[in-house]
């Protein structure tokens, strides 16, 4: 399945492309590193983190009710991971911006060996979408599947979560 | 690893100048999606297999804006250039719960089989979906032009299509549909989930019935398992929403009428979820014929894991509940009965690599063997499925390092498995 001259140059081609000046779009690669980063920027404080696919319906439920909760809450730390392919890039950024959530941090798998990137989330995740993780101040960890709600997020956050 | 995908890789990184850490995709790219690269079975996205009467392997699987069918008269060593099956490009479905199904119906020359394909055309970003079917009457030289199943000429999800032939020649395709979705949001009511549907063709796929509903409350995002039930009927098993959110299994049997006979919940499982598992059971009959294998996953309150269990139509029970893995990561389990031996294959996760099981049933289900590995990878790969020639029971699996692979299951005698130290 390999020709290794070509892949050598292909990698040696797309690696003088990666210089290039990264796009507007607020998706970034996911990589199996990238929730230990996520973790450390996020270092003492409470924050939330949503799993979305662009070809699961109930996410995008969830992605409109997030999008609500942002606008009376702006300031609730909310990290989104889509776990779509990159074939599918200008499609989540669109559905992003529909619901109100371009502007929340966004990451969106790098790699098409998605069991190895959801096991570097969550071992014991499944893959069912949507998928919930909050994380409290000291980082004790608590999972959700499927849509959240807000009494749920009342559960989880320390702070007060306000509504219309 | 798809040219489409690494298409928009590659425009990712050319024109974007965006890094995305892909070094599976990279290499693979290589080899399959170059410029003017090849289309094979190996290069393209999630195939399907099925064998004639001859012992030829006949696979169907999509690739940029096409689905292709190629054959192989030597297990998988060398294969016939493909052949377009939809000649104008439009966008199959094309992941591990939505794939392009094939069937061969078989004729005196091998140059006049009729060649059966159904796909799912995605009509738009937000779950629409068109159920297509098209055939070869040449021997899988040339396809008829594509044509959509669904009858309702809504611009609405119709997808996860099923196709089976029955002993008796009557073809049935069976999907998830969202009409009644959307007559009910029309009249403002609430209406959870999807619904099944099905059509079928009394004539080789010359033609088809009107749309036949089965059941309300489907689950929306799960492919829709498969068996015969007599000489025309078919029985099917999917994901159905039971109460307000628990997503576990439903059994029924079709008649080629449009008769739904038998509906039946088929596994408690609990699973109180509001989300899409994108995990869809398999089903083969048993040797007595009332009785069907059935395996899925689920993550409920009763079982959480990759479960096997048989059921009968005759006392609409289920027996003989196994938990095959429970390990995180496992999924995708298929089930085929060759020479009376039962066996089904998953696949794992260990955190590193995906590994391809294999457990077998000598007594229909009561006891299973240790599973052993049958291939593994550390690069993406599809889901494993079983497919059976004239001869013998095959894996049939792709993947970003090894390409297509068609592997033989060996047969086993009842007698290895015990004390072998």
């Amino acid at each position: 399945m390999r020709i290794s001259l070509a892949a050598t140059t292909l990698s040696l081609l797309v690696a003088s492309l990666l210089s290039l000046p990264a796009r507007a779009d607020q998706l970034r690669p996911f990589t199996t590193e990238s929730f230990a980063q996520i973790k450390s920027n996020y270092a003492g404080r409470e924050f939330l983190v949503g799993l979305w696919s662009v070809d699961c319906p109930p996410c995008l439920v969830e992605l409109e009710m997030m999008g609500q909760l942002l606008r009376n809450n702006p300031d609730l730390p909310f990290v989104l991971i889509s776990t779509d392919s990159i074939a599918n890039r200008e499609l989540a950024v669109e559905l992003l911006a529909d619901f109100g959530l371009a502007e929340i941090e966004s990451w969106m798998f790098a790699d098409d060996f998605e069991e190895r990137l959801r096991f570097s989330i969550d071992p014991d995740w499944y893959g069912e979408l949507p998928r919930s993780y909050f994380f409290d101040s000291s980082h004790a960890m608590s999972s959700h599947s499927g849509i959240m709600n807000l009494s749920l997020l009342r559960d989880w956050f320390a702070r007060e979560i306000r509504v219309d | 690893m798809s040219k489409s995908i690494c298409r928009a890789l590659w425009q990712a990184a050319c024109s974007l100048g965006v890094m995305w850490a892909c070094a599976s995709a990279m290499a693979a790219a290589a080899n399959c999606t170059a410029e003017g690269g090849e289309v094979s079975v190996h290069c393209g996205n999630t195939p399907s297999a099925t064998f004639d009467d001859l012992g030829r392997l006949w696979v169907a699987f999509v690739q940029g804006q096409h689905v292709y069918v190629s054959h192989s008269a030597d297990l998988g060593r060398t294969y016939s250039p493909p052949v377009k099956v939809n000649i104008e490009p439009e966008e199959a479905e094309h992941n591990g719960e939505n794939r392009p199904k094939i069937l061969v119906i078989d004729e005196e020359s091998e140059h006049a089989a009729t060649v059966l394909v159904s796909w799912t055309l995605k009509t738009s970003a937000r779950f629409t979906g068109e159920i297509r079917f098209s055939r070869s009457t040449d021997g899988g030289r040339s396809f008829a032009l594509p044509r959509t199943i669904n009858d309702d000429e809504l611009f609405a999800g119709h997808r996860f299509e099923s196709m089976y032939l029955t002993e008796s020649g009557h073809l049935y395709l069976s999907w998830i549909d969202k009409r009644d979705l959307e007559s009910s949001s029309a009249r403002g009511e609430d209406y959870v989930g999807a619904a099944v549907y099905y059509a079928v063709s009394h004539d080789g796929g010359a033609s088809f019935s009107a749309n036949y509903p089965v059941a309300a409350h489907s689950c929306e995002c799960c492919r829709i398992a498969v068996a015969p039930r007599g000489n025309e009927n078919i029985a099917i098993l999917w994901r159905q929403i039971f109460g307000a959110d628990v997503r576990d299994h439903a059994i029924a049997e079709l008649t080629p009428a449009g008769k739904v006979l038998g509906l039946n919940r088929a596994t408690y499982d609990e699973w109180h979820i509001d989300a899409c598992p994108h995990h869809g059971p398999a089903m083969v009959q048993a040797a007595n014929a009332d009785d069907y294998h059935l395996s899925w996953f689920s993550n409920g309150d009763a079982h959480q894991g990759i479960y096997y269990a048989s059921y009968s139509f005759a006392d609409r029970q289920a027996r003989h509940v196994y938990r095959v893995d429970g390990a995180a990561g496992a999924g995708h389990p298929h089930l085929a009965l060759r020479d009376g031996v039962l066996h089904l294959v998953w696949k794992g996760f260990d955190g590193q690599s995906s590994h391809i099981r294999l457990i077998r049933s000598f007594d229909a289900g009561a006891s299973w063997s240790e599973p052993e590995t049958l291939l593994s990878t550390n690069e993406a790969s599809d889901y494993p499925l079983l497919v059976q020639s004239p001869d013998g029971l095959f894996l049939s699996w792709h993947g970003e390092e090894h390409g297509y692979v068609l592997q033989a299951i060996p047969r086993q005698s009842r007698a290895l498995p015990d004390i072998e130290e």
